[in-house]
């Protein structure tokens, strides 16, 4: 068991290995120039350089040294903790994720205990009574979200609470001037802005877990597996609580683990459209401008989390499924 | 609120913390004037003023520090931290004459030191001065005579070099401390000698100025600036309807949306177009058969119906351009007017240069070779390039000429056209206040500036060359318009549309002036603008 | 249910074929009938409101949404089966030789699998996309995006592929085949790719659901097919700027959106609980 653990761990760091160099060379492989970025006044500077001067400036961010080189270099930082220098601004690249990291995996966060919130009820009903009103609308409703594309919600949901019934903000974290209000009144302001985008991360997540609750309380409660329980007199309740949710529980941990990477690259859509600063956005820009190191930096952190959760889930099914138990991957 | 003295035991606690939460409010302001809120697009890349500079650190230095001389609304040229200046007779030497009695916002004096530090500073190219460096590439030498005068020597005579001392002047004593400019300790509390002084920043989100008491020329009207990033403009929009936002810079469906929303009644607004131009460039350096011959270049143009574009689409915040040269500026010939629409000469002129319909498919062609090319445009965060090209590429079709768009990233769009690949690229040119423009017509700009058409003109050619060496401005004057009107005989690019950007501010909001440099700057500019006393008095 | 007797399609099954075929349907006959209005600029009437000569209403240009609504099926769909088709192209040998081989070829397939998932699609979207290899560069536009996604989409086919295979590979049918002597191709051919192809057609019409969703992405962000060309995504994008004036330019195509991707899903759910009963239980 431990071995395996072990084993599966490792193989997680072959996978990052394996990640950061395709990063690396997909990011040089797409066209253009870090240095010459943005606007037209920019170009007139980069190109009335000499020669000499613009050889200067490209070793100053090793750009004249071969791919590898540069690879390598970026690995031995990476091994002392340095993520290196952002080459739009040049602060410190873990700077600019850490101020939004906190952002980006708050409101997935929510999201997430949002829909496990609403899943459990909603599946548990679903499949207390199976095959009634219920089961069979709450089925079609949740198979509809699941099938509506998070950018399409996010325009709706908009136009009609923030256009049309102006109930909630537009865009953004926090109103102007929201640092200054009380702790109260800030809660309520970012729980306004954030209400929107939580919604639109949470609804997919919602149509797959709330499924899944279903199935597995179907088969661990109402199942033939605890036909024999109930007919010794068991409550159907009491079974519903002690054991078949014990017994869900394994597996919807392990499928937030699935269902956590989804929500991170699904954050990209929805950080744009709603303008909040997280981890999104600051990769689509880093991407855009050939920020090298940003780029780097936020594919091993999303990747590390990505993984966490991949691995947490096959350790999930290895505990689960002992048919599976062959040949850890 | 007042909070209430009683005993404890006398309130059940959910009352308290209402209470507390009420007593945390921040109390309001009892100032008569209140900080000017206005928005970014993105914070700066660098807050050193000088370095790794974009549009945003240029706003920033304007209102932090000053220069030698600053453009008024008009682009004349206005003595700052120079009171006068002279040139030498052959053209080489500049030598300025500051002013006495300026002070940097930490009490030591302004000196010609700083200035010289200024100029070496961004003249090292990993300062990476983008907006400055370029300037000072021909400067041989440039010394402190004495405290209050510099002397700048240039290798070639240029009759512009004034407008590189626009350039922000920042502290010797304080930046020259820093091993690295861009990252070092001036980098995050610059100070500088200009009307306001750097209060805070919130690194990402929020810049705030104050007023400078010890401003040379005294302290200006508004207590203070908040700068906030909005990248989105709707998010600023609707913080400027709010009452959030003071002072907005537009888009054109913006403008039409406050016209009509209750909320945006209350706004004052006006209109000034920024120094830029809407073009589609016509690659002639052969590698298509296309666009060598002027009338064929000409030709695109009569097809397309600017004014009506204007007036549907662009809600009137837009000119049809005739040119590079800005047409409120002093420098642009006014006997040119804009190529009307004018589809039958469209024709004629294609059929004159041998594109005629000869397989009646509905494109031309010629030598069985049809009129069919690729216009390449950049991705953008502005919907209304593909609604251009979509509109030209319908223009066009109707004259028998066949046109696809090639939409590419931003930077893939940069390289393509910096090495020629490409057929017709459509973009937008920023040009500066002084008239020269070398860099885009010069038929040695083609590799090292930005003539990726490959325009080359003997006539033309000439011509720049002696506008840069002349200093009389009546001769100049002569000079640039005998360019302009040549290079619209010719066409090699076609300049499309002038955009206005159209300002929504708080009708309280006094004496901003509309510019081509924009409102922020120019002189006086933000050191002029006011809270209107509110009526009745207070 | 007695063995033999036929079973009934569910309505899962039905409906979603119903939807992609009425879908389908549209793309190709409709298309050619609207094609000159979805491109036709009249900048009279743009950003006019659905009324009766444009049912759907104008965009930005004063085409007609309807007309470019539809005209954007024919991409979208396309590119979603071309995408889902690459998927399985390169996914299901992987998943084959994870599942079944197992050992090293396994280990080394799921590191891949994990790599491909990690990487944001983004990255590789803008290199693919960007980069300018001299026979990319001439495919059209939507073949690039096929391309793309087609190579970032082959995870979940292989990993669904290696599970099943996993599971197939234990089974008493497997061992009694071994214990005749059969080699282990004649294996595979003869009997898993067989009761495996099931999962594989349930695969890819989810698949072709998520491809057309990542290529609306795309084109959301402003990676995907040229103007003036329609597709879905992108008339999306299109109505970002209008959010406050023109409702219409965000509902209908993301209705259309909504109703290929249900009809896909639709489709793989009851082809599931068609051919598979036992699986109606697992999610």
């Amino acid at each position: 068991m431990i071995l395996g653990v072990c084993r599966r761990l490792a193989s997680g760091l072959v996978t990052l290995l394996l990640v950061s160099w395709l990063a690396f060379a997909l990011i040089h492989a797409a066209p253009g120039d870090p240095l010459t970025s943005g606007s037209s006044e920019d170009e007139r500077w980069f190109l009335t350089l000499t020669t000499e001067h613009q050889a200067e400036i490209r070793a100053l961010y090793h750009l004249d040294e071969p791919l590898h080189r540069r690879y390598a270099r970026w690995l031995q930082d990476v091994a002392r903790g340095d993520l290196g220098l952002s080459f739009h601004d040049r602060r410190p690249v873990r700077e600019k994720i850490g101020e939004r990291l906190g952002t980006t995996l708050g409101i997935n966060l929510v999201a997430l205990v949002l829909t496990g919130l609403l899943a459990l009820p909603a599946g548990g009903l679903a499949a207390w009574r199976s095959g009634g009103a219920w089961d069979r609308l709450s089925g079609a409703v949740v198979y509809a979200l699941y099938a509506i594309p998070a950018f399409w919600a996010a325009l709706l949901l908009q136009i009609v609470f923030s256009v049309k019934l102006q109930w909630l903000p537009l865009y953004g974290l926090i109103s102007d001037g929201g640092e200054r209000l009380g702790i109260l009144a800030r809660l309520v302001d970012r729980a306004a802005h954030l209400a929107l985008p939580v919604v639109c991360l949470s609804y997919g997540g919602l149509a797959y877990l709330s499924r899944f609750v279903r199935a597995s309380l179907l088969e661990n409660a109402f199942g033939e597996a605890s036909r024999s329980a109930r007919a010794r007199g068991v409550g159907v309740a009491r079974l519903l609580f002690r054991h078949g949710l014990r017994q869900a529980a394994l597996p919807m941990l392990t499928l937030a683990g699935f269902v956590f990477p989804a929500l991170m690259s699904g954050s990209v859509i929805v950080e744009t459209i709603f303008s909040i600063p997280g981890l999104g956005s600051l990769f689509t820009e880093a991407v855009l401008q050939r920020d090298v190191p940003v780029v780097m930096g936020l594919t091993l952190i999303t990747s590390v989390m990505t993984l966490v959760g991949v691995v947490a889930a096959d350790l999930g099914y290895l505990l689960a499924d002992p048919r599976v138990r062959r040949a850890p991957g | 609120m007042r909070c209430s003295g009683r005993p404890l035991r006398l309130f059940p606690a959910w009352i308290l913390l209402v209470l507390a939460v009420a007593c945390s409010r921040a109390p309001e302001t009892a100032r008569a004037t209140r900080p000017l809120r206005a928005g970014l697009q993105s914070y700066p890349a660098s807050l050193s003023l000088i370095g790794n500079t974009d549009r945003n650190s240029e706003m920033i230095a304007a209102l932090i520090t000053e220069g030698l001389v600053a453009y008024d609304a008009r682009l004349g040229v206005q003595p700052r931290l120079a009171r006068s200046w002279d040139v030498s007779p052959d053209g080489l030497t500049w030598t300025f004459h500051l002013r006495d009695g300026v002070r940097w916002h930490d009490g030591a004096a302004v000196t010609a030191e700083d200035v010289v530090f200024t100029v070496e500073k961004v003249r090292d190219p990993t300062t990476q001065s983008r907006s400055y460096l370029s300037q000072f590439q021909d400067l041989v030498s440039i010394e402190a005579v004495d405290p209050l005068t510099v002397r700048a020597r240039y290798g070639t005579p240029y009759a512009d070099a004034l407008d590189s001392w626009t350039l922000p002047i920042i502290p010797r004593h304080r930046a020259g401390a820093d091993p690295d400019l861009l990252t070092g300790e001036f980098s995050r509390h610059p100070i500088g000698c200009g009307a306001f002084r750097l209060k805070s920043v919130d690194p990402g989100r929020e810049i705030v100025l104050e007023a400078n008491d010890g401003f040379w020329e005294g302290r200006p009207a508004l207590d203070g600036i908040v700068l906030r990033v909005l990248p989105e403009e709707r998010t600023a929009f609707e913080a400027l309807l709010l009452g959030d936002l003071d002072l907005m810079s537009v888009t054109a469906d913006l403008w039409r949306e406050a016209q009509v929303v209750p909320r945006a009644r209350r706004l004052a607004r006006f209109v000034t177009y920024p120094l830029s131009a809407w073009y589609i460039g016509w690659n002639q350096d052969g590698s298509n058969p296309f666009f060598l011959d002027p009338g064929v270049r000409r030709a695109m143009v009569l097809a397309l119906d600017r004014t009506r574009f204007v007036s549907r689409v662009l809600s009137d915040l837009a000119r049809p351009a005739v040119g590079t040269w800005h047409p409120d500026s002093i420098w642009f010939d006014s006997s040119l007017t804009p190529w009307p629409f004018d589809p039958a000469a469209a024709g004629t002129l294609l059929d004159e240069s041998g594109w005629r319909d000869s397989d009646g498919d509905g494109v031309r062609d010629r030598d069985g070779a049809p009129l069919s090319f690729q216009l390449m445009i950049a991705a953008s965060s502005q919907e209304m390039t593909g609604r251009i090209a979509a509109w030209v590429q319908e223009s066009l079709a109707k004259v028998g000429v066949r046109m696809t768009i090639e939409r590419l990233e931003w930077k893939a769009f940069q390289e393509r056209r910096s090495t020629h690949r490409f057929q017709a690229a459509m973009a937008s040119l920023h040009f500066t206040p002084i008239p020269d423009q070398f860099e885009l017509y010069h038929s040695t700009s083609r590799g090292r500036g930005l003539n990726y058409v490959g325009f080359r003109d003997e006539e033309v050619d000439r011509l720049l060359v002696e506008g840069r060496r002349t200093f009389d401005s009546r001769a100049r004057l002569e000079i640039y318009h005998r360019i302009q009107r040549r290079i619209h005989d010719l066409e090699p690019i076609s300049p499309l549309f002038h955009f206005a950007s159209p300002v929504l501010h708080d009708a309280r909001l006094e004496g901003l002036e509309p510019s081509p440099r924009g409102i922020w700057l120019i002189e006086p500019g933000p050191r002029r603008w006011r809270w209107a006393p509110p009526p009745g008095g207070d | 249910m007695p063995p033999g007797s036929a079973r009934r399609l569910p309505a899962s099954l039905v409906s979603g074929a119903a939807v992609l075929l009425a879908l389908g349907l549209i793309a190709i006959v409709a298309t050619p009938l609207v094609r000159e209005d979805a491109y036709r600029v009249d900048l009279d009437s743009i950003l006019s409101s659905p009324d009766w000569s444009h049912p759907l209403g104008t965009d930005g240009l004063g085409r007609d949404l309807g007309a470019r609504v539809l005209c954007g099926a024919r991409i979208s769909l396309t590119v979603g089966l071309m995408a889902a088709g690459l998927s399985l192209l390169v996914g299901l040998p992987l998943g084959v030789i994870a599942g079944y081989c197992g050992g090293i070829a396994d280990r080394i397939v799921s590191r891949c699998v994990e790599a491909v998932l990690c990487i944001p699609s983004l990255v590789v979207a803008l290199a693919l996309l960007a980069a300018e290899p001299r026979w990319l560069g001439l495919l059209p536009d939507f073949l690039r995006i096929a391309l793309v996604l087609g190579v970032t989409g082959w995870t979940p086919v292989a990993r669904y592929l290696r599970a099943e295979f996993l599971r197939l590979g234990e089974s008493d049918l497997v061992v009694s085949a071994r214990a005749c002597g059969a080699g282990s191709p004649r294996i595979v051919a003869r009997h898993l790719l067989p009761s495996a192809l099931a999962p594989v057609l349930v695969t890819a019409a989810f698949t072709v659901g998520a491809s057309i969703l990542l290529e609306a992405a795309l084109s959301f962000i402003g990676l995907g097919v040229a103007p003036p060309t329609p597709t879905w995504g992108g008339l999306l994008s299109e109505a970002r700027y209008h959010v406050s004036r023109a409702w219409w330019l965000a509902l209908f195509p993301g209705l259309a959106l909504f109703l290929a991707v249900l009809g896909c899903n639709l489709f793989g759910e009851g082809m599931r609980d068609f051919l598979d009963p036992r699986s109606a239980r697992r999610p």
